[in-house]
């Protein structure tokens, strides 16, 4: 049939190109610029779960990068763990950190969500600030050392580079498993209406913890992968500045859709760098872009919310480029 | 057997009396109707039987079991089903994703199974497709199975809330006036589609205002009057109750 | 501690408290009559600081009138984000809506950025001189004055509310909104004055507080959340509530400067913010509020 053909090819192309960029880049700056995209498209992957599929809004989530970059760094670095045991903690301490504040919040009703994910991202914020004995304080957290698993140290960029996309695009293939699946159309039924999620015997509470703890959880790995990236880590970076454009990648990439957000976010990331990734394009234009990029979202969402809110994935679906969601669930019997 | 007994159920809201110690039962396989006047507390009722309010006073017995405290999410688990007056559709899913959506509480995969794709996963969601495809065709939407729910007709929304509400395997369906804003056409394919319905074992509790559908289809009516029960019985002796003829006076035609 | 610092404590916890107050009542008459959290409050304490420093910089105003002008400007700016980008989505979803309150408070920062630059502005006291002493607290007169602004703001609103007609019918509004539409309210121009009216207030914060801390494009974030959790605190939806937030969460965080320690002061809000969500979320003075199905 060629169904099955077409979807791998609209798929396995991206994905593809995506995993031999190392070996087309020469550039060793974009190839850690595309290293960045695929940190920023991982935290994306569970923000759009959260937001584009099961409809919560949370102004928090650099609270979650950096407490598993924090955690990452203090366990490798301070207490000597292996790199994967830095990885694990990271995940597990954001889950847990995603635990505490969902379900409090979760019984809320949704505006309440977003300023207690807001209030929370606040309080990780001044914690990362004034925990000096852990974080290192404003100064912040040096000497974290590259990734590194049995004995192999991943040290130049093009090793980190498949490594973080490696995390990504399997956390965007488990993500699109699960909204193929049960969890994926309970979460958009909540998201569709509550009333008749709750009538389909769908434990609303439960299933928000749920989206809310997984996306806390790709946060914090995204933050850890950051953290071996760089070496080196500050409360600067973990800011509501931060949460607001991985909000605003996700509205802009749209809703129901995992490649939307991700997309959204990979384009929106490199346009600051955009002079070093396309030739001939004027170092003036990257630098107008980077000193009005907050601007750009600012109207972006707003334009978006208003016109088209189902982002660019819901425009795409209207034209009918895009297949329905039923002939690729066919594809999954 | 008596499946669902409502035992001098009250709810007040402030002041008011909206449900005044009304009880009745439903007998298992049968088709009973709940009519009243605006403002009889007939929704006030319907939404104690289905658990999104709680009675001040009374229980709810469902095949025994005290339905006090129990959420609308898990009564579903148990065996009891609705729809909504106005329907509360998965506007964005398809008509066919929307009843899948009915099977829930009747599967199992998680968000872990889910991610990992486990075979197991696999061969529950072609059950559900399956089911989901059957049911479509017991309302009549097999035609509109890929169809956005926002996209479908009136009477098309109502069949697959229906649809929805029978994938989640009830044993009582509780219909909030399924007749509403049908033509008589509509109606007649409603009636087949309850009588389906009652065939396949499933009891039926049927919220109307439209006294045709009421009589030709139900086996018993309560009648409620400013949230007390005021008859009960058959149609036809309903049809001549005084108390019944009195309290619909004064109240416009319904066709 | 001598009563004359507990006394200080407690003066610059309600000086911040009015502020909060201010902030508060923006946040809530919004809430009341659309049901969104105007996410872009915050932005108008800032205008109205940075607004009104322009007006006396760069424009050359005397002190008084760089104030109204900044208060002013503010206030068309609420208006004019409410007709261009809240209007046209005004029956959509609410979450909707505070996305685009979010857009809108990081672009009108980042304008504000590109415009008047990134720096920190000064701007004189209202009247200038030296602090008063009662009972061995110092009052700085801008403390005086930012406590009569805000009390005039209340009485101005209270005289709003409950004797004009367009008072009234805002508060029909916030009740019921299509009972007030059908009583023959222009629910719509209800929802405009709403946030003007909540710009007002929070220029009006920002400029009292300017000449004591300050201004700068980035300064409303903070507040914003500050004002956010006096007005959850209080009851959002009510501004009598709004008020009694606002003065009570700042005596909170003074009090707890004074007695804990003050690393963690800008904590105090937040944490309020998040016990009062998680326990009591209608605040102190609101009501539970009831799903309809």
């Amino acid at each position: 049939m060629r169904r099955p053909a077409v979807r791998l090819m609209s798929y396995g192309i991206p994905v593809l190109l995506v995993m031999v960029a190392p070996l087309l880049v020469e550039d060793r700056f974009v190839l850690k610029v595309l290293t960045f995209v695929g940190i920023n498209a991982l935290v994306v992957v569970g923000l759009a779960l959260l937001f584009g599929y099961a409809g919560q809004v949370s102004l928090g989530h650099a609270g979650f990068v950096g407490l598993g970059a924090y955690t990452s760094a203090y366990a490798t670095v301070r207490l000597g763990w292996p790199w994967l045991g830095g990885m694990a903690a990271a995940a597990l301490v954001a889950s847990l950190g995603g635990l505490l504040l969902a379900l409090p919040s979760l019984r809320l009703r949704g505006h309440y969500l977003a300023m207690a994910t807001l209030g929370f991202g606040e309080i990780m914020f001044i914690a990362f600030v004034e925990a000096e004995s852990l974080t290192g304080g404003v100064d912040g957290f040096t000497g974290i050392q590259f990734a590194s698993v049995a004995g192999f140290d991943f040290r130049t960029p093009a090793q980190n580079y498949w490594l973080v996309w490696g995390v990504t695009l399997l956390a965007a293939a488990v993500a699109y498993n699960i909204v193929r699946l049960r969890p994926g159309r309970a979460m958009r039924a909540l998201h569709g209406s509550e009333l008749g999620a709750r009538a389909c015997g769908v434990d609303i509470v439960r299933l928000k913890v749920q989206v809310f703890v997984l996306s806390a959880a790709l946060a914090g790995l995204a933050g850890a992968l950051y953290a071996h990236l760089v070496g080196f880590i500050s409360p600067s970076i973990f800011t509501l500045h931060f949460s607001v454009i991985l909000l605003a990648m996700t509205v802009l990439g749209g809703t129901n859709s995992i490649a939307g957000p991700v997309v959204a976010a990979s384009l929106l990331t490199l346009l600051p760098y955009v002079d070093a990734v396309l030739p001939g394009v004027p170092e003036s234009v990257a630098s107008f872009l980077s000193d009005w990029e907050t601007d750009i979202y600012g109207l972006a969402i707003i334009v978006v919310m208003l016109f088209a809110p189902g982002g660019v994935a819901g425009l795409l679906r209207r034209a009918g480029v895009r297949r329905t969601r039923v002939e690729k669930g066919r594809e999954a019997a | 057997m008596r499946l669902l007994q409502v035992d001098s159920v009250t709810k007040r809201f402030g002041g008011l009396v909206a449900v005044d110690a009304v009880s009745f039962d439903v007998v298992e396989g049968s088709i009973k109707a709940l009519i009243g006047p605006n403002g009889a507390g007939k929704s006030t009722l319907f939404n104690v039987l289905t658990a999104y309010e709680r009675p001040d006073e009374g229980t709810t017995l469902f095949d025994g079991q005290d339905l006090s405290g129990i959420g609308p999410h898990r009564i579903v688990r148990l065996g009891v089903a609705r729809t909504f007056q106005n329907t509360q559709l998965f506007e964005e899913m398809s008509a066919l994703e929307n009843v899948l959506v009915g099977r829930h509480p009747l599967t199992r995969t998680g968000m872990l199974s889910a991610a990992l794709r486990l075979p197991g996963t696999v061969a529950e969601e072609r059950a559900s497709r399956e089911e989901a495809e059957r049911l479509l065709r017991l309302v009549g939407l097999e035609d509109h199975a890929d169809a956005l729910a926002a996209d479908l007709p009136h009477g098309l929304r109502r069949a697959l809330e229906i649809a929805r509400a029978l994938a989640t395997g009830p044993r009582l369906l509780l219909l909030d006036e399924p007749a509403a804003g049908l033509n008589t056409a509509e109606t007649s394919a409603l009636a087949e589609v309850l009588y389906r319905i009652r065939d396949m074992g499933v009891t039926l509790v049927v919220v109307e205002h439209d006294m045709g559908l009421v009589m030709e289809i139900s086996d018993e009516i309560v009648v409620l009057n400013e949230g007390r029960k005021i008859a009960e019985g058959p149609p036809r002796l309903i049809q001549k109750d005084p108390a019944v003829i009195e309290a619909y006076l004064g109240e416009p035609e319904y066709e | 501690m001598e009563l004359s610092e507990l006394l200080q404590f407690a003066v610059a916890g309600l000086k911040n408290g009015s502020v909060y107050a201010l902030v508060a009542l923006g946040f809530t008459i919004v809430f009341a009559s659309t049901g969104v959290i105007n996410f872009a409050q915050g932005e108008f304490y800032m205008l109205g600081g940075m607004l009104s420093v322009f007006a006396l910089q760069a424009l050359g105003f005397p002190l008084v009138l760089a104030v109204v002008a900044g208060v002013l400007a503010t206030t068309a700016i609420g208006v004019v984000f409410e007709l261009l980008a809240i209007r046209p989505r005004k029956d959509g979803d609410p979450l909707a809506l505070i996305i685009i309150t979010v857009g809108g408070s990081i672009l009108l920062q980042s304008l504000t950025r590109h415009a008047l630059g990134p720096d920190e502005l000064p701007f004189p006291a209202f009247t200038p001189g030296p602090s008063i002493l009662v009972a061995g607290a110092a009052i700085e007169r801008q403390t005086l004055w930012m406590w009569a602004l805000t009390a005039a703001a209340v009485v101005a609103l209270t005289v709003l509310y409950r004797r004009t007609a367009f008072g009234k019918a805002m508060r029909a509004c916030a009740i019921d909104r299509d009972g007030a539409r059908l009583m023959g309210v222009d629910t719509r121009m209800m929802v405009t004055a709403s946030f003007g009216l909540a710009a007002m207030l929070g220029a009006l914060a920002g400029i009292a507080t300017t000449p004591l801390t300050q201004t700068a494009f980035n300064v409303g974030a903070r507040v914003g959340l500050k004002g956010f959790a006096a007005a959850i605190l209080g009851g959002l939806g009510n501004p009598v509530g709004a008020v009694i937030g606002g003065l009570l969460l700042g005596l909170i965080e003074s009090l707890s400067v004074a007695f804990l320690s003050s690393t963690y002061k800008d904590v105090i809000a937040l944490v309020v913010l998040l016990l009062v969500l998680f326990v009591r979320p209608q605040g102190i003075l609101g009501r539970r509020e009831r799903e309809k199905v």
